[in-house]
């Protein structure tokens, strides 16, 4: 259950940037290269293929290789998982207790 | 020592390691001016918090969503051991009134860890209708509009 709980974790924390949202957004409509998703984003390239890289890492897309072309496409199975109820709810705590620890730092900071 | 037994498909335990007294996370949990810094996940705020310490004291907080949405939680505290342990939940109200949508109950543990605190957050939901119930009163606490599009695109694959 632990392991499961880290995966799901890390599907949200993918989820949680702007430009991995729109890359999914696009994935949704059908597998695509990578430079025909880098396009519309106004970003170098390495950067761009990092932001894959989160996504794949996490199960959100896949990718194979032809020739030169790398294409994308999404595994929805993953998507699906992030809706599950309970998973909500573990994000729903994990960040909150996120904010806690940092708040916890703070107040110890404050009365140093 | 523990009464509860927990559900894998309903319950959640989070553990938590912070170099920081025990004495200090306590205050983090139990006093609103603390709470109200942390309890409610960003971009959701924590409009109003009442604690009345003690069991059958009052637990409440109201919290404010980004397009003025409001979320009122009331419930009270079951179990208070200053820097161990506390337990509160929504199905009972203050001074032990049954509540008309019980929905959960969190079991906060403290203990000391070197000059840190280790600490375990445990949510013990209801069933699947409690559940639904939920979902239905639009508690969609920090959930953008664009992850929620794109769960319902997933769902059509």
């Amino acid at each position: 259950m632990a392991a499961a709980a880290h995966t799901i974790d890390s599907v949200f924390r993918a989820l949680a940037d702007p430009t991995r949202r729109l890359v999914l957004e696009r994935l949704v409509h059908g597998p695509e290269s990578v430079s025909g998703l880098a396009a519309p984003f106004d970003m170098a390239l390495p950067s761009f293929v990092e932001h894959l890289r989160v996504l794949e890492d996490c199960g959100l897309v896949n990718s194979s290789k032809t020739g030169r072309v790398r294409t994308y496409q999404l595994v929805p199975k993953r998507l699906r998982e992030a809706e599950d109820w309970l998973a909500k709810q573990r994000h729903l705590w994990e960040r909150r207790l996120d904010q806690l620890d940092a708040y916890l730092l703070e107040m110890k900071e404050r009365r140093k | 020592m523990t009464i509860h037994k927990l559900n894998p498909k309903l319950d959640l335990v989070l553990e938590r390691v912070v170099d920081v007294p025990p004495a200090l996370v306590w205050e983090a949990w139990t006093k609103p001016e603390h709470l109200r810094h942390w309890f409610t996940p960003k971009p959701w705020t924590v409009k109003h918090c009442e604690v009345d310490l003690r069991p059958g004291g009052t637990f409440r907080t109201i919290m404010g969503g980004p397009a003025g949405e409001e979320h009122d939680v009331a419930g009270c505290y079951l179990e208070v051991v200053p820097q161990k342990r506390l337990i509160w939940t929504d199905a009972l109200l203050p001074g032990y009134r049954p509540s008309a949508n019980p929905f959960f109950t969190a079991i906060v543990e403290l203990e000391p860890s070197g000059k840190g605190t280790r600490y375990t957050a445990t949510a013990i939901h209801r069933d699947e209708e409690g559940r639904k119930k939920h979902e239905e009163m639009g508690f969609h606490q920090g959930w953008g509009t664009v992850l929620d599009q794109l769960l319902e695109y997933a769902k059509k694959l």
